[in-house]
């Protein structure tokens, strides 16, 4: 953990409260129906925090990125399907943040002051990792674009007020014919289809966006014709560490209820033996070290130094960790673990190490920075240290 | 030395992959789903000689060996690990009577066993950190013409469905976990009471629930094995069902790396099919390592197991092996199939959420690598 | 009480089977083997007949040295006695060697009521052992059987054909072909399975049956067999009206006599 300021302790905080008093009480429940909380936007109207990546200026709280991680982590560590919910909601207000005229920025954060929330809508059944070969189009008409296709396992599609949507404006131009639009919700011709059912956050909504003729103003073009890919690229840049601050507070979550049962399973001896001992010492190892280069990352990104390739490795290690820390506790913590929340933690871990670029593409990422140029050869003690 | 299953148990095999394709594979996501339990689906087992195939054929059991029972339950794994786990929970308590009963137990138990008219289940658990420790321990209380028992036993499969239970209770609660004693308790008897079902993560269809034992009395009659010799009873049928689970975790992990390759051959991405990639190979062929060695390391421990051999130290060796690597099977199958990994419209979640069932650490504190570090130093 | 003999091939699982994509040339060297799927469901139906009937249940193969691999999953299956010839001969084997060699081996096993096959092997699907057999041993021969039942020593099938159903009564002994839909072959039970190794088999040597060299000859013989790769169309209907694509598609699977 970073050394944090009284403000940034104090916005820790109030998460932490927000989220023992609305997110764990009902995480259980929304887990088992897979219902949408609307509930919980309804309960983070007076903090606005949905507004948290929002400049001052348009009305939000601009949170600074490490500020972002402390209550995403949070929300976390109270469900990871709810803090999914407004991790992708600040995915797609990045892009506006990225690429958006000062109008646009108006038009569109506005409902995020209001615990409205935002979707990002990049997905196709037929572009995934491969997120170049998307086939949804949109045409210029004269003043509008008219925008075909279908996406899938976008979150918050089914409840979002605001969308950014990606589409080829030039599809003989690859990649670089791909264009972002802004969408609102209730555009004729733009429909919500199937809702997919998940192994896990089960509480964050996933569905089918589907475009037929849908006509948009022309100053709805995110950024410029053919940016659109440069623009996700960013955005999910900015993004990722998101994901690793929702996979912290899952493996803290697993950690501290391993923790708990230990403690009501062996009453006055809270140091069974050094194999389980170990074993969550490990655990506790993983977590701080995750948490730690996230932060590293986050403060990488607020001092306005390049951070790809760490928002990369820790979006990547992060989950990672959550995954094994999660799993570990299911197994460690026997049948109390397979019929406990336990099960949830694990089940929610999977998705981490999948969505807003999978953990081989994290790797081919991070591979192609540190292999891009051979190290300087170590120089002799006589000699000055090598950079 | 001959790493092959006999003819006779590829088989056994063969008919328990057909009654799995036939019988579970169009139960099996309703099963998960509804987690009713699956009596048409037990009748049918039972007609097949299932629910009797480690018994002797003088109770009307099949004889067939431990090694042909884990290729069944490997097998039928493949297609619902829930109903695996029915079999295996009530084979454990067939077997710990066939081992440890008298010639009247075993005449009074297991021809309704074979015929799977009674099923069988295994208590042992409790939520207190050992077996006859605790306030909640199972306490057998001596009584002129036989015991009373009262407490509690935690998470027993087929627990609701079972019509006798092997029972483990401590007759000396200052003795605790040294004085475990194991009994024949049927269902029916007054003073049983199974609590609510437990909800688990994966291989729903197979119940689990606490039973609290209430003045429950018992003949002398009832009693499994010698006065305080349960420990050793349930060390022993515990490692048999720990082999026994190791089949289920591979008959999962093939299932899902089946299901992966394929999909991998077909999802196309950048111009080509992901199997072509070096980062799915490497998922799959780990996948696939695992699965393997972990079969022939359970065929070795099944091995020894019908041949009466030592077998303790391979079996705790093999649960070792799948704690850290059991899970790991469906982490990269599901990883492989991406978003599609992740929809329970697709199999892969299902396989997910049972295979984590199948590697818990049950007994509580006790670790495999205890027996075999010892074992060796 | 029918005494039935029932015979069936020992073949390889094309499911195993893979296609080499240079050549379409088959890799089998993973395949196991299997009895053949329509025998399979002969050897059930004499079953049947005979838990129905009374009776026995005898079957024989022709094969290679893998054909013992085939005598405890056969006797798994309900018949009680299996004989098998084991013969390099059967490698190349056309219909003529197989009815050739099983017609002499019947002729010596003795009378049966009903010989069974199923009505085609599922690798090479002539459908011409059957009619072979029932023609050398002057026996009468129904094809394609889809329902069968015995009552006394009459046999009474239902043929099933490509435009009508023929039911057909037959006395004495018949040479039988079943189709696949005349019963659901049984998944042995494990008591099945492990009683089959108590169950006798008996080696037929093909020098003991009186065949002369040419009667083991192939008369077609087979140069190559290659795989068949379905060939994807890759059509893609791109008008803008869905409608106006199922137009097309309609027309396209008319035009090729598929709707």
């Amino acid at each position: 953990m970073s050394i944090l300021s009284s403000e940034q302790k104090a916005i820790q905080q109030a998460a932490k409260d927000f989220v023992a008093k609305h997110i764990i009480p009902i995480a259980g429940k929304f887990d088992k129906s897979g219902e949408f909380p609307t509930v919980l936007l309804e309960d983070s109207k007076p903090s606005n925090i949905f507004a948290m990546a929002v400049p001052k200026e348009f009305g939000g709280l601009n949170y600074d990125a490490l500020t972002q991680a402390l209550v995403l982590e949070e929300w976390g560590y109270g469900c990871a399907g709810m803090g999914t919910t407004l991790a992708a909601s600040i995915l797609s207000m990045d892009s506006v943040l990225i690429a958006g005229t000062d109008e646009q920025k108006r038009r569109y954060f506005k409902p995020m002051l209001n615990a409205e929330i935002g979707s990002f809508g990049l997905t196709e059944p037929g572009a995934g990792s491969d997120a170049a070969a998307g086939t949804a189009t949109a045409v210029k008409k004269g003043n509008e674009y008219v925008l075909n296709g279908t996406k899938c396992w976008i979150t918050n599609g089914g409840f979002a007020s605001v969308y950014v949507i990606f589409a080829n404006t030039d599809p003989a131009a690859g990649v670089k014919g791909i264009s972002a639009f802004i969408l609102e919700r209730g555009i004729p011709g733009f429909t919500i289809g199937t809702t997919d059912h998940k192994l896990g956050i089960r509480a964050s909504n996933t569905v089918e966006l589907l475009l037929k003729d849908v006509h948009i103003p022309l100053t709805n073009l995110l950024g410029k014709e053919g940016e659109g890919m440069k623009i996700a690229m960013k955005t999910l840049d900015m993004a990722r560490p998101a994901i690793a601050a929702l996979s912290v507070g899952l493996a803290q979550r697993a950690l501290d209820t391993c923790i708990a049962q230990v403690h009501a399973r062996f009453p006055g001896k809270p140091f069974p033996g050094q194999t389980l001992q170990f074993k969550l010492a490990d655990m506790q190892i993983l977590v701080e070290a995750a948490r730690d280069c996230l932060h590293q990352a986050m403060q990488l990104r607020d001092a306005g130094v390049p951070y790809s390739k760490e928002s990369a490795i820790c979006k990547t290690f992060c989950s990672d960790v959550a995954m094994q820390v999660t799993t570990t506790a299911v197994s460690l913590m026997g049948s109390y673990g397979y019929t406990s929340d336990l099960g949830k933690y694990m089940r929610d871990s999977k998705i981490m190490q999948v969505y807003e670029g999978t953990n081989q593409i994290q790797r081919l990422v991070i591979s192609r920075a540190v292999l891009a140029h051979p190290p300087a050869p170590a120089t002799s003690t006589a000699q000055k240290a090598g950079k | 030395m001959n790493f092959e299953l006999t003819e006779e148990q590829q088989l056994i095999g063969q008919s328990a992959r057909d009654f799995g394709k036939e019988y579970l594979e169009p139960i099996a996501v309703e099963l998960d789903q509804k987690g009713e339990f699956p009596k048409k689906v037990v009748q049918a087992l039972a007609k097949h000689d299932f629910l009797g195939l480690l018994l002797p054929d003088d109770v009307g059991g099949a004889a067939a060996g431990f090694v042909s029972y884990v290729e069944v339950i490997e097998d039928l794994s493949r297609y619902s690990a829930a109903v695996a786990s029915i079999v295996n929970n009530h084979t454990i308590a067939a077997y710990s009577i066939q081992e440890w009963g008298t010639a009247d137990q075993k005449k009074q138990y297991l021809p309704a066993m074979a015929k799977g008219e009674l099923l069988g289940g295994f208590a042992i658990f409790e939520h207190g950190p050992t077996p006859g420790v605790g306030a909640d321990a199972l306490v057998a209380t001596k009584q002129d013409v036989g015991y009373v028992l009262n407490g509690k036993k935690a998470f027993v499969r087929n627990a609701g469905e079972a019509g006798v239970y092997v029972v483990f209770a401590t007759t000396d609660p200052a003795l605790g976990a040294k004085a475990l004693t194991a009994f024949l308790v049927k269902a029916d008897a007054i003073g049983v009471k199974v609590g609510e079902k437990l909800e688990t993560m994966g291989l729903k269809g197979c119940p689990v629930a606490d039973i609290t034992f209430e003045n429950v009395v018992l003949p002398q009659a009832a009693l499994l094995g010698a006065v305080n010799g349960g420990a050793a009873i349930s060390a022993k049928a515990l490692a048999v069902a720990s082999v026994a689970e190791a089949a289920q975790t591979v008959g999962i992990g093939q299932a899902a790396v089946e299901h992966a390759a394929a999909y991998a051959k077909q999802r196309v991405q950048f111009g080509k099919p992901v199997a072509t990639l070096q980062a799915i190979q490497t998922l799959l062929a780990e996948v696939a390592t695992d699965c393997h060695l972990a079969r022939l390391g359970l065929r070795n421990a099944a091995l020894l197991i019908e041949e009466g051999k030592p077998f303790e130290v391979e079996a705790a060796m093999i649960k070792s092996f799948l704690v850290r690597f059991g899970s790991k099977m469906l982490l990269d199958t599901c990883q492989v199939e991406g978003g599609f990994g992740y929809s329970e419209t697709m199999p892969l979640p299902r396989l997910f959420r049972d295979i984590a069932g199948t590697n818990l650490l049950d007994a509580p504190g006790d670790f495999p690598e205890k027996l075999i570090a010892a074992s060796i130093a | 009480m029918p005494k039935c003999l029932v015979c069936y091939k020992w073949t390889l699982d094309e499911q195993d089977i893979k296609i080499r994509p240079e050549d379409l040339s088959l890799d089998s060297s993973r395949a196991k083997g299997k009895i053949s799927d329509f025998d399979r469901n002969a050897i059930e139906e004499a079953a049947l007949l005979v838990e129905k009937n009374g009776g026995a249940v005898d079957a024989l193969t022709y094969g290679t040295a893998t054909v013992k691999q085939s005598l405890k999953d056969c006797l798994s299956r309900g018949p009680e006695k299996v004989y098998w010839i084991s013969d390099a001969s059967a490698e190349n084997a056309d219909a003529n060697v197989t009815a050739n060699v099983l017609a002499a081996a019947i002729r010596k096993l003795g009378q049966y009521d009903l010989i069974l096959c199923g009505e085609g092997s599922s690798d090479q699907f002539n459908q011409q052992t059957t009619s072979r057999i029932a023609a050398l041993l002057g026996l009468p021969c129904v094809t394609f059987a889809s329902k069968l039942s015995v009552e006394g020593d009459t046999v009474k099938a239902t043929r099933k054909l490509e435009d009508c159903q023929e039911d057909v009564v037959v006395k004495g002994s018949v040479v039988i072909s079943v189709l696949s839909e005349i019963n659901k072959p049984r998944i042995p039970s494990m008591k099945q399975v492990l009683g089959a190794s108590k169950k006798p088999n008996e080696e037929i040597k093909i020098a003991d049956l009186g065949l002369k060299p040419e009667d083991l000859q192939p008369k077609a013989v087979r140069k190559s067999v290659k795989g068949f790769v379905m060939q994807r169309k890759n059509v893609i209907y791109k008008e803008t009206n869905a409608a106006d694509n199922v137009a097309k598609l309609k027309v396209s699977l008319a035009s090729e006599g598929l709707i």
